[in-house]
């Protein structure tokens, strides 16, 4: 079967970092966001992939190379999701084929399901539905009525679309009302209660390294450096050429990835995502932070629930207040900064929470 | 519900291997068990009451072997499961034999008029007019193909059915609504309820929708709708990936969600299916008696304390009996028992029913999820539950069943309309849709170590069910009590965050308020379910409908707390440790 992966969405809610980042290409724990789609889509038997792209197509085409799998990208052309959907589709030939959002971070098995409710289910449309409880506006929200799937609308219900549909080709100018046509056919459905993130804002990218690190067993390869007074705690992965200096203390779990230096008497405390190399200084303090590849963060910086973009250099002694913040999409009231890539932040810097550069 | 597999192949097969790939499908539920295989003269069918296991031990099914094999669990609804209600079914002559899942339900029409056109029935199920009307058609000059056509059109209902022929080797099929799937093999191809049963032998698939038909040979498979368009086969082949112990759940990531999102089918099911002739029996027996005895253990007590406390409410004179402990009560003259277990052979409730009540000629009425069972077997008046083959060892859907028999029960016995009922299926619907906050709930309670559920009135028993559940999968300690006497007691335990669930049936609101704002000046952290009136928790989730089906918005709700705890924990819900489905052990 083949599948049209959508990425070309420009990602709102984590502006101003998707000015300069396809959102679908930002690294979490070792691998871009849509690498957990396709690779879970592969997993679940798909045999080729239609990407639909827009003006950051080299990202995307970058966090996708190494798929063993054919892919075909489209440049988005039309207006809105209904119209990347609409341009994707030009290039399906099958009749029936699965629609995934490349912003969705679950397992596998997520996938397995979704491929397994259609194999079973004897209907030409299969949806995949999720609890939510935060954020209900974000999503759109599916009525079930004695065990069939209704309607999609706005309200009174928290099980939302999760991100990854069997459907037939059809006319659609409206995706809700294209799904709601496919529903009165009779469509099957699945709820899936395993770990599941819809990236849409930074809290979102925070959830997303929570779910991957939760439960991890820690891995430490023998090509990375452990100085002999560091520290390592439960469930720290930490990937080969990485350098952890004298006394720092990764508390975990934490994923500390390729070639990142990690430096004398640092904590890297619960959930945190050092992506390739990344720099960490001396004395510095990190939780449920995301660094992203070549960011440096300098010495004595606190920095939690934060992300930090590529190549971006945070200064000595900058101090990411988290609380308290809005959040659209977390229970937890806390967000410190949002630093798109390449920027500098001055030495001593004290950020508000929320802060997006 | 049932199993179903078919395997049609160039070289002969030995019956064994249909037993293996019914082995797979034994998790659909099971009470009897069948094999079909074409011999060169007729059909050749070996069956047996129990699962695979009991017929291995009864028949020698390697004694055959043959290139055409169907065979079948049965999970019972239309009769007994008795040898001859067993699949697979045949026609007057035996050489047609079928096997289906699902409900004829026009079967009592079309049956009428084959035994008028001279059709002997064996059985009583569903699932015998097809054959014999596949025999009527091929008697009249039509083929066999043409006749089952013409059979699967005559249906009314649910099905998923394979037919044979002797002398063909060919398999038919015909899919609505129960799941199918073909498996292409090499020189041999398969079709079973759930491509589980032969994923062994091949990982291509082929998707079959509802509302479609054909038939498999061992080298060609052609589908047709029921328009007799016919379907290309090649673009329905998928290749599948995924470990085939994967598949049986179609979808989930556990039984227990599955079965607790089945429950609003569960509910209707059973009202559905409830035989009112039976009811109004026992209706009648329980007006006529001095007074009640519910016996039950676990979820089904609980359900049998709502029920009681209802009858209560009437005037009735209900004592409500651990099963394990209700060998203390002496029964008098003009008492009823009403016995109430999920599989029927829980030990403790048989006996209590068999070797302490039934000593004292009480007349019992039982209430199980088997159509048959050994409960059924001491009782003079058997009603039952359709809630469908349940996997996962903590009782969900069964439970909203058990409420739904016993609610109906309740009314006929009171003299009220029952027809509030029809509303159960959505207020489960209702109660599911609020799953978000229900995994919000269950997400933070994973971390606690100790918690309270309590209620008042009809809320008591729905706090113990919520009570037993979180401890039963999610391993967190629960107590339930009803909230006016958590002051005297339990109230000493609670400290800052000290999680407290209020089971808010709307009845008795404000007298909830005074024990939610005693927990909160102790900064217990107070969680609710209401119905129809808010008492003002820290999470509350709130809804609106008729009273009288307050528990079909609770219990689900309150299960998914549970079942997102569980798996938060890490902890697998559908096997609990320690734990087993049917308790058969004092």
């Amino acid at each position: 079967m083949i599948a049209l992966v959508l990425a070309a969405g420009s990602g709102r809610g984590l502006e101003p970092y998707t000015t300069f980042v396809q959102k679908e290409t930002i690294s979490v724990v070792g691998k871009p966001v849509i690498r957990y789609v396709v690779d879970g889509l592969v997993d679940a038997g798909i045999d080729k992939f239609v990407v639909v792209v827009g003006d950051k197509e080299e990202q995307v085409k970058e966090a996708l190379s190494g798929v063993s799998i054919p892919l075909t990208f489209v440049r988005q052309k039309r207006k809105g999701i209904e119209g990347a959907v609409l341009d994707g589709m030009s290039e399906v030939d099958d009749e029936v084929f699965t629609l995934a959002y490349g912003d969705i971070v679950a397992p596998p098995r997520f996938y397995r399901s979704l491929m397994n409710a259609y194999l079973e289910g004897g209907k030409d449309a299969v949806f995949s539905l999720v609890p939510v409880s935060e954020g209900l506006s974000t999503y759109g929200l599916a009525v079930i009525q004695e065990g069939k799937l209704k309607a999609i609308t706005n309200t009174g219900s928290t099980l939302a679309l999760a991100g990854a549909y069997v459907i037939p080709k059809g006319n659609f100018d409206n995706l809700l009302d294209y799904f709601n046509h496919l529903i009165q056919r009779g469509s099957n459905y699945f709820v899936w209660s395993g770990s599941w993130v819809d990236v849409g804002y930074p809290e979102d990218l925070i959830r997303a390294v929570e779910s991957i690190l939760s439960n991890r067993a820690t891995e430490i390869s023998e090509k990375a450096y452990i100085s002999r007074t560091a520290v390592i705690g439960r469930g720290v992965i930490v990937e080969e050429n990485a350098y952890v200096d004298e006394y720092a203390v990764i508390k975990g779990p934490a994923y500390i990835g390729r070639n990142v230096y990690v430096g004398n008497f640092s904590l890297i405390r619960d959930f945190t995502s050092l992506e390739e190399d990344s720099r960490v200084g001396a004395y510095a303090e990190l939780a449920h932070a995301l660094v992203q590849p070549r960011a440096d963060v300098g010495s004595k910086a606190y920095l939690s629930f934060s992300i930090i973009g590529s190549s971006s250099k945070i200064g000595a002694g900058v101090v990411a207040s988290s609380y308290p913040a809005e959040v659209t999409r977390s229970k937890v009231e806390k967000l410190g900064c949002l630093i798109s890539p390449s920027r500098q932040v001055p030495h001593g810097k004290v950020l508000e929470p929320g802060y997006r550069e | 519900m049932c199993g179903i597999i078919g395997i049609v192949s160039h070289k002969e097969q030995r019956a064994s291997i249909v037993a293996s790939c019914l082995r797979l499908l034994e998790y659909r539920g099971y009470d009897s068990v069948g094999i079909a295989a074409l011999d060169v003269g007729k059909v050749e069918v070996m069956k047996t009451v129990g699962g695979v296991e009991d017929l291995l031990k009864q028949v020698d099914v390697d004694s055959i072997s043959s290139s055409v094999l169907v065979g079948h669990t049965r999970w019972a609804t239309h009769g007994m499961p008795t040898f001859s209600n067993a699949h697979p079914h045949t026609d007057c002559s035996s050489k047609i034999a079928v096997v289906h899942n699902g409900t004829i339900t026009n079967f009592d029409v079309l049956k009428e008029e084959l035994t008028s056109l001279g059709h002997r029935f064996k059985s009583e199920t569903d699932t015998e007019v097809i054959p014999h009307m596949m025999e009527e058609w091929i008697k009249k000059g039509l083929t066999s193909w043409e006749a089952f056509k013409r059979t699967v059109q005559a249906l009314n209902g649910s099905y998923a059915i394979l037919a044979v022929v002797s002398g063909e080797r060919r398999i038919y099929f015909a899919r609505k609504d129960n799941p199918l799937t073909i498996g292409l093999g090499k020189g041999s191809n398969y079709i079973a309820s759930d491509a589980e049963a032969f994923v062994r032998f091949t990982r291509r698939v082929v998707r079959l929708m509802d509302g479609e038909l054909g038939y498999i040979e061992a080298d060609e498979v052609r589908i047709f709708d029921f328009t007799g368009k016919e379907i290309a086969v090649g673009e329905r082949v998928m290749e599948i990936g995924w470990s085939p112990e994967e598949s049986g759940i179609i979808g989930y990531e556990h039984y227990m969600l599955k079965e607790i999102q089945e429950s609003p089918r569960a509910v209707r099911d059973t009202l559905a299916g409830i035989r009112f002739d039976q009811v109004s029996e026992a209706a009648s027996l329980i007006r006529n008696s001095e007074r009640v005895l519910v016996v039950g253990s676990g979820t089904s007590y609980h359900a049998g304390l709502l029920f009681g406390h209802l009858l209560e409410k009437e005037g009735y004179d209900v004592r409500t009996l651990i099963a394990s402990e209700a060998t203390t009560l002496r029964p008098r003259e003009g008492d009823v028992l009403i016995s109430i277990s999920q599989s029927g052979e829980t030990l403790d409730v048989l006996n209590a029913v068999k070797n302490h009540f039934k000593k004292y000629n009480i007349k019992s009425i039982s209430l199980t999820n088997r159509i048959e069972s050994a409960l059924n077997f001491v009782s003079d008046i058997r009603l039952h539950t359709r809630a469908g083959p349940e996997v996962g060892v903590a009782a969900t859907k069964t439970f909203t069943s058990q409420l739904a028999a016993l609610l109906y029960l309740k009314s006929l016995i009171v003299g009220e309309p029952t027809d509030y009922l029809e509303g159960a299926p959505a207020a489960v619907s209702n109660s599911l849709s609020q799953q978000g906050y229900a995994k919000a709930i269950g997400e933070e309670l994973c971390k606690k170590s100790d918690m309270f559920y309590l209620g008042r009135g009809m809320g008591v028993p729905l706090a113990m069910e919520g009570a037993l559940k979180i401890k039963e999968v999610a391993y967190i300690h629960a107590e339930a009590y009803p909230a006016g006497e958590s002051k005297h007691g339990p109230i000493a335990l609670i400290s800052d965050g000290f999680p407290v669930f209020f089971v808010n049936d709307g009845e008795r609101t404000a007298l909830l308020i005074n024990n939610l704002k005693e927990m909160k000046a102790r900064r217990a952290k107070t969680y609710s379910v209401s119905v129809n009136s808010r008492i003002g928790a820290d999470e509350e989730i709130y809804f609106e409908g008729d009273s009288s089906l307050a528990p079909f918005y609770i219990s689900p709700f309150l299960q998914m707390v549970a079942y997102f705890a569980a798996v938060c924990k890490g902890a697998n819900p559908d096997r609990p440790r320690n734990l087993a489905k049917t308790v058969t052990v004092e």
